[in-house]
């Protein structure tokens, strides 16, 4: 679904990533995992136009997007959970679904809110409410249903477990896992506590200084030594 | 109503506006813009020129003195800020660009009044536009219609940005842009109508401030201070607290000025510039998030209080 190729990119003159190839196929989660500062939000800042590709490909279903700008990403069909910011916290709950689906139209608006709704009752309870109000856990249960507002392809999600008590984040998990199996959504997952990501990953990629050290199978990850040398604190 | 009065609530409505629209740009495009100053000055000429030239109250003109307001802000966007926004310019680089503009919109606004006095015979720099104002009530229509315009543009801009999807988009773009962008809100489309809105407030400004002033190709030079002054006492990121530090700066000023003069003399009214400096001197030591920063709730929560343990 999602193929990027020999990717080259950063900000301005800063090159944070050096050939980076990933395939995110339908209807799984593909997890990329790395240290702080590897480079995996520069990576989704690729995708979504925010960073500066130098070199390199980006596909959506076989069609090169690189360098469509970010306000046009949306209507391909890729919704984003940013780390921080990922709601719009002076607006209502309301307006913030309706802000995520902004380019659909209202019947249409009107439609997806009620899905994710139900999905989420969360959000209903406080749906007149303004977003800065919520805690931690219930900003990342509507920034996940912003995302799915526009019925999206795929969702790319930017550490979700940030700023979030253990119990929470693997409450969020549980979330990406239920809606991939429930209503087949293709997921990019970025994240740095790696066993919480690579239990519910189907493929998963580390990162490590801007280039893939690994790619492969969520489980086998969790076994490579790389893995454990950098999360488990092992030096070689 | 004492003549003070009624002079300093026209004078602070037009404040309010121009303070208002620097605000507005400046949270919308990070551009504190010092072009405010010659766009003020632009509106009182659309108003000057078609009172001149065709008649009728200056009133009837003020939607126009908007509108070309509007059309000059898409001019300075399109040519001055989009490419400099586009190239992640610092809020210093997008400052100092205004200041050129203003220079350039201020020689052509000079040109303009010589193209008046040669062809039209008229004498557009020094301008009393009360001489063309109606009388209600014995009183000059300014005292109402400049607070009814400021009213009306603050009720209009506070329903623009809360039931309408555009004005929404506009507030989570003002409050995170990559978010917005990522939703599929186009952040230029935002911008450009900043820029209208912000110009068109300017110009309006500039036209109910010269129901005050003398209006002159200075006028919103003479102004800009004033008009930032309100900007920093409202909080720069407050666009209502931007239109109500305007009204209070402008108001304040009159009636010191007043105060002062009665009792001091006259000889005073030199160093009334002092006194919106001294305002945004006061704000950005003690509250530099201005009058929108301060907790109002938690204030009035403990005076309450206070007085309920008293009695």
């Amino acid at each position: 679904m999602l193929s990027i190729k020999n990717l080259y990119s950063g900000y301005g003159k800063l090159r944070v990533l050096y050939d980076v190839n990933v395939e995110v196929p339908k209807k799984e989660i593909t997890v990329i995992v790395g240290p702080n500062g590897a480079g995996k939000t520069t990576l989704l800042n690729s995708i979504l136009g925010f960073a500066d590709v130098f070199s390199g490909k980006i596909y959506l279903d076989d069609k090169d997007m690189t360098g469509t700008p970010a306000h046009r990403i949306a209507q391909l069909g890729i919704s984003f959970v940013p780390q921080l910011g990922s709601v719009f916290a002076n607006l209502t709950l309301k307006e913030n679904l309706i802000m995520a689906a902004y380019t659909l139209p209202k019947k249409e608006v009107d439609k997806r809110m009620e899905q994710v709704l139900e999905m989420f009752p969360i959000i209903k309870e406080f749906f007149h409410r303004k977003a800065g109000t919520l805690s931690g856990g219930e900003r990342r249960m509507l920034s996940i249903g912003m995302g799915l507002m526009r019925n999206p392809k795929i969702m790319l999600l930017d550490e979700p477990s940030t700023d979030l008590a253990p119990l929470i984040t693997k409450e969020v998990m549980r979330t990406i896992k239920r809606l991939r199996d429930e209503i087949g959504l293709t997921v990019l997952l970025v994240e740095q506590m790696a066993k919480l990501a690579l239990d519910i990953g189907d493929n998963a990629y580390l990162l490590v200084s801007g280039q893939i050290k690994f790619k492969g199978k969520a489980k086998e990850l969790l076994q490579h030594p790389e893995l454990s040398k950098l999360y488990l604190g092992i030096k070689e | 109503m004492p003549g003070w009065l009624a002079s300093g609530l026209v004078y602070a409505s037009g404040l309010a506006l121009t303070s208002g629209g620097i605000t507005f740009l400046y949270i919308t495009t990070r551009t504190f813009n010092f072009a405010h100053a010659s766009m003020a000055t632009f509106g009182f000429y659309v108003v000057y020129t078609f009172v001149a030239l065709k008649g009728g109250n200056p009133y009837i003109y003020f939607p126009l003195a908007f509108l070309f307001g509007s059309l000059l802000g898409i001019i300075v966007y399109f040519i001055l800020n989009r490419p400099l926004l586009k190239r992640k310019a610092n809020e210093i680089t997008l400052m100092m660009s205004t200041l050129g503009y203003d220079l350039i919109l201020l020689s052509l606004i000079q040109m303009y009044c010589d193209y008046l006095t040669h062809t039209y015979k008229l004498y557009p720099r020094r301008v009393t536009m009360s001489v063309y104002d109606i009388q209600i009530g014995g009183m000059n229509a300014s005292t109402y219609f400049a607070p009814i315009t400021a009213v009306l543009i603050i009720t209009a801009l506070s329903l623009f940005l809360t039931r309408t999807k555009f004005g929404i988009a506009m507030r989570a773009t003002i409050e995170n842009t990559p978010l917005s962008e990522a939703s599929g809100i186009n952040s230029d489309k935002v911008y450009m109508t900043s820029w209208v809105i912000g110009g068109g407030m300017a110009s309006l400004g500039g036209a109910v401030l010269a129901m005050a002033t003398t209006g002159s190709p200075v006028l919103g030079m003479n102004l800009i201070a004033n008009m930032f002054a309100g900007a920093i006492l409202g909080g720069l990121y407050s666009i209502y607290g931007g239109l109500f530090g305007g009204f209070v700066v402008g108001l304040a000023e009159y009636a010191i000025v007043y105060w002062l003069a009665e009792s001091v003399g006259t000889w005073v009214l030199g160093y009334r510039l002092a006194i919106p400096l001294l305002i945004m001197v006061v704000t950005l030591l003690f509250f530099p998030r201005g009058l929108a920063g301060i907790q109002w709730r938690r204030i009035f929560k403990s005076l309450s209080s206070k007085k309920g343990e008293a009695s």
